[in-house]
């Protein structure tokens, strides 16, 4: 047997065969026929099955934004009109006749504070 | 069959065409089994290995560029699979390639009695480290390119010329006890 250097990039012929050989393994027919039954239950999805296959979790999705948003919104009108209460409060307490609370004159100073 | 073919079938597997590939499996059945046996010692696993591929390939059949060359996109996917499965079964790995005995494994070389070329050569394959196994079942047995054999396997070329020639190193020696044998 021919003597190879080390980054020899020539194929060992006879080395290949026998390697070959050794690592073959039987019923290649059977082997064959398995698969190709499998093919049809594995079939690759064309680009619309593909978007069919994702309408479900897209839905969800939708609906899950939809629903946070519209939180979001709520929460943000019932922040406003928390802080419109503080100063008409006092407003109409003081012209009830009545003493306002010490919350209540506390937020009306910080809000006519700010510039 | 020509490389026309290959890439003929290729491309109309592409369009979802199953018997296609089936002719395809049928063309890389054999190779893609001895890489897989090669990777994984064990035969079942080898086919479970080679099939997973297979099916993964026609999956992501959509995916394959046409312009390129089919087996080195398809052994990827084979040799990905049975390095997965490897890892899910380290527990059987450790009964290499279907038992073989603890002599021939030890000095698969100069191992005398029943065991034949085949045997023997296995035994060889199983001291090597996967890589270097790799690297020289695909470029002597399966005839890949060494730049192909360092894309597929992600390591430089220089890498891949170094694991042939020390896989090679073993094997030789398996074959040349062989047919020192065979001379007497």
């Amino acid at each position: 047997m021919p003597e190879h250097l080390p980054l020899d990039s020539a194929r060992d012929v006879e080395l290949g065969a026998a390697l070959r050989e050794a690592l073959a393994m039987p019923f290649g027919g059977a082997f064959v026929n398995r698969l190709r039954a499998r093919l049809s239950r594995n079939r690759p999805r064309s680009w619309d099955e593909e978007l069919a296959g994702w309408f479900w979790q897209g839905l969800v999705a939708a609906v899950l934004v939809t629903v946070l948003a519209g939180w979001g919104l709520s929460r943000s009108a019932a922040v406003a009109d928390e802080s419109d209460t503080g100063i008409t409060s006092v407003a109409s307490q003081l012209l009830e006749g009545s003493t306002p609370g010490t919350n209540v004159l506390l937020a009306s100073m910080t809000s006519t504070e700010t510039p | 069959m020509t490389g026309v073919d290959e890439a003929n079938l290729a491309g109309r597997a592409g369009k979802g065409d199953a018997e296609a590939f089936g002719a395809l499996i049928e063309l890389h059945q054999a190779m893609a089994r001895r890489v897989a046996y090669a990777i994984l010692e064990d035969r079942e696993d080898a086919d479970d290995a080679a099939q997973e591929g297979f099916l993964s390939a026609w999956k992501a059949i959509a995916r394959y560029d046409p312009n390129k060359a089919f087996r080195p996109w398809l052994m990827q996917i084979v040799v990905n699979a049975a390095r997965d499965l490897r890892r899910r079964r380290r527990v059987r790995a450790a009964e290499p390639l279907d038992k073989i005995s603890p002599a021939a494994r030890d000095d698969p070389a100069r191992e005398a009695g029943d065991l034949d070329l085949g045997e023997r050569l296995r035994a060889a394959l199983a001291t090597l480290p996967e890589r270097q196994r790799l690297a020289v079942v695909l470029f002597d047995a399966e005839g890949y390119a060494q730049a192909e054999i360092a894309a597929l396997l992600g390591i430089p070329e220089g890498t891949v010329k170094s694991d042939v020639f020390h896989g090679r190193r073993a094997l030789r020696r398996v074959l040349s006890t062989v047919k020192e044998e065979w001379d007497a």
